[in-house]
């Protein structure tokens, strides 16, 4: 279906109440060509919610080459679990060798990580979501460190869109946190990512996601070795009162 | 076609650092005079033209550009290499769209 940037206004309005289940039927209802974006990790429950709905949905997942073991027996493991055929999509081969063969192995702790997810992540990210007409995300708002970063349950995905095409962004999970989704996957016996249990609490690429401690932020486990993402570009309504 | 741009203005009252850095780069390359309207998203002001239409349209990033085509068709750009490349026609390289892309999609790190 076609829709414009009003319109996702609209649903993100009428929606951002409801179950992440209603969410995605939603998608499922308005878009043939839509799929779920998979990273591995806690966002399983999306395909444990789109199995249920009892309509058929895609699935996809980026390899960036970098992912560890554990996250690779895990999509494998989903794969078969839920008998969900997983696109995986890989870098080209040749912008990663240019870039290992110029700065080595482990550029990003010298650098920062924008080069090496721009290669590995943003750049096959962006051929994929050029062939769909919406993409669901696991992204919640309390992912982000501060309460800045604005997650709306559907957006125009102003980010991806192409000349004459309007992308639609689905955040299913915006409005649960962290306790919920894990209290969703002990309840429905989802499988999950191993690293889980070893103090992961956000799940990337191998060299670049760490265990946390108890209370710390789940995005201390990200490029600890960089100082917090500014968020300068957002747009945040300030209380003069 | 008419073409919106939009910068903001930080709660302290100072010009948005990115927003000055496009339209210095826009001015360099005499792009200004594709642009037709230029309002302010003043993150002081809920009110002010600029925040209304991030409002609007669900946009949370500023700068932006909204590209309404004579059919009434309209875009929103929130990376200025790829405003640049879809609607001013020019050549961009395909890395440097996508840096600005990440750099501007925090959201992208949780993927």
């Amino acid at each position: 279906m076609t829709i414009n940037h009003a319109n996702a206004q609209q649903w993100a309005t009428d929606y951002d109440e409801k179950t992440p289940q209603e969410i995605l039927a939603l998608v499922l209802d308005n878009f043939e060509n839509a799929a779920i974006s998979f990273s591995g990790a806690e966002d399983v429950v999306l395909i444990d919610m789109a199995a249920k709905l009892g309509k058929p949905f895609r699935v996809f997942s980026l390899d960036t080459g970098r992912l560890h073991a554990e996250t690779y027996q895990f999509i494998e493991k989903v794969r078969n679990h839920y008998k969900v055929a997983i696109e995986i999509c890989f870098p080209e081969s040749a912008q990663v060798q240019e870039m290992v063969n110029a700065k080595g192995m482990f550029s990003f702790y010298v650098d920062d990580h924008k080069e090496c997810c721009t290669v590995r992540k943003v750049a096959p990210l962006k051929k994929k979501l050029a062939t769909l007409d919406a993409w669901v995300t696991g992204q919640r708002k309390d992912q982000s460190p501060g309460t800045r970063l604005a997650v709306p349950v559907v957006q125009a995905d102003a980010a991806f869109s192409g000349a004459g095409k309007q992308l639609v962004k689905f955040n299913p999970l915006s409005n649960w946190t962290s306790a919920e989704v894990w209290e969703y996957i002990r309840a429905n016996e989802v499988p999950y990512n191993e690293l889980h249990g070893k103090g992961f609490t956000s799940i990337g690429c191998e060299p670049c996601t760490r265990a946390i401690l108890p209370n710390q932020h789940e995005r201390e486990g990200r490029w600890w070795w960089e100082e917090a993402t500014k968020k300068e570009c957002g747009l945040h309504v300030v209380n003069l009162k | 076609m008419h073409i919106i741009m939009v910068k903001k203005i930080l709660a302290d009252g100072s010009p948005c650092k990115k927003c000055g850095e496009v339209l210095a780069k826009m001015e360099a390359d005499d792009q200004l005079k594709y642009i037709n309207d230029v309002l302010i998203a003043d993150e002081r002001d809920a009110e002010s033209a600029g925040m209304l239409l991030a409002k609007k349209l669900g946009v949370e990033r500023a700068p932006f550009f909204v590209v309404t085509q004579d059919d009434g068709t309209q875009t929103v750009y929130t990376v200025y290499l790829k405003f640049v490349k879809d609607v001013l026609n020019k050549v961009v390289s395909e890395k440097e769209e996508l840096q600005e892309l990440l750099q501007n999609s925090p959201d992208l790190d949780f993927l």
